[in-house]
């Protein structure tokens, strides 16, 4: 009964999370590419997900710190940052990140540190929504595992 | 993440053997070279490739370069694949990449003689016209649009080179060394059971 709890608190935690905007229609896409044969598929792509975004947070922080900004370089990683979230529907990153292209665009300086600041404060409220799903869903795996032996 | 790591093999079961694919007209395995620089979005195309029901062969390379060394066309030589494993019937090829792009890959097939005929197929996050012309006006098969859906593989299965009806398979089949890799620490374990789908990752 236990995991059954659980699973209700992560279903509200992922619709809340829907609700929020924070997700998309394409984060429901890899919910249904998962299965019992890859159970651990949408864990992966989240994971995954958050490591490059902090690669690429921590490179867009230093280019911004230059003297001189070469903004297409900025352009180039805010890019592939919007390409990774749209592909896991992580909306309000993507949403963020086209926001800071506008800026690249425009070589504002201003505008792009602060549409850096936007970008990391929706990745960070995003990834400490990430790691609560993934704890439950571990305590769920383990619940089971645990009934099945 | 996604580095190759040499000196390991690993054996590889393929259940599942025999014809099976929709679409193309052929029934047999589509080796699939997927060229992209984010791990995301390789991870969630071949996701979506191993469960598209077709009998996708995937391997992963995570920048034009390797696929230039992987396809034998770099430095303007023009080789033909060293063995049947090498073969490949589909490209599938981000745009935007660093250094070598996924237009510069495109040319680098359709410039050579022994691999101008392969199937190319370009993917962006970007709805570009302009790019969208440029990469059909020189050879691409076809241009998709990410994130990738689930009709969009059978675009891809459409565009790949017809394969012979996959041959009886050995209950082991052993993969070359360097072609494995691991991502995140853990090991990626090829899937069996159903669709023979399994993954290569340079």
């Amino acid at each position: 009964m236990a995991a059954t709890a659980l699973k209700e608190q992560l279903n509200g935690l992922v619709n809340s999370m829907f609700a929020e905007g924070l997700l998309d229609e394409q984060f429901q896409q890899l919910q249904m590419l998962q299965d019992g044969s890859n159970p651990g598929f949408v864990a992966e792509v989240v994971t995954l997900f958050c490591e490059d975004s902090e690669r690429i947070l921590a490179d867009l922080t230093k280019l911004m710190d230059q003297a001189v900004v070469d903004y297409s370089k900025v352009d180039a990683y805010v890019h592939q940052l919007k390409g990774s979230s749209s592909s896991v529907g992580t909306q309000n990153v993507k949403l963020a990140c086209i926001q800071f292209r506008q800026f690249c665009e425009e070589n504002n300086q201003e505008g792009c540190m602060r549409a850096l600041n936007v970008v990391k404060h929706e990745y960070y409220h995003l990834r400490s929504k990430f790691e609560t799903m993934l704890q439950l869903e571990n305590r769920i795996q383990a619940y089971e595992t645990k009934q099945q032996n | 993440m996604g580095e190759a790591r040499e000196g390991e093999g690993e054996e590889i079961g393929n259940k599942g053997g025999g014809g099976g694919g929709g679409g193309g007209g052929g029934l047999g395995v589509v080796r699939v070279l997927v060229v992209d620089d984010s791990p995301v979005d390789r991870k969630v195309v071949e996701m979506l490739l191993k469960k598209s029901g077709e009998m996708f062969e995937v391997i992963a390379v995570d920048s034009g370069k390797k696929a230039m060394d992987f396809l034998g066309l770099n430095e303007g030589k023009a080789e033909s694949p060293k063995s049947d494993d090498q073969k490949i019937d589909v490209i599938l090829s981000d745009y935007c990449m660093p250094e070598i792009t996924g237009y510069d890959l495109l040319k680098a097939v359709k410039d050579n003689i022994c691999s101008r005929s392969m199937p190319v197929v370009m993917m962006s996050s970007e709805n570009d016209s302009q790019r969208i012309s440029r990469c059909l006006a020189i050879g691409a098969e076809d241009f998709l649009l990410k994130p990738l859906q689930v009709k969009d593989i059978q675009r891809l299965r459409n565009s790949a080179r017809p394969t012979a009806p996959a041959p009886s398979q050995d209950p082991k089949r052993k993969l070359p060394v360097d072609l494995i890799a691991q991502s995140n620490g853990s090991e990626r374990r090829p899937h069996l059971a159903g669709v023979a789908a399994f993954l290569l990752e340079l």
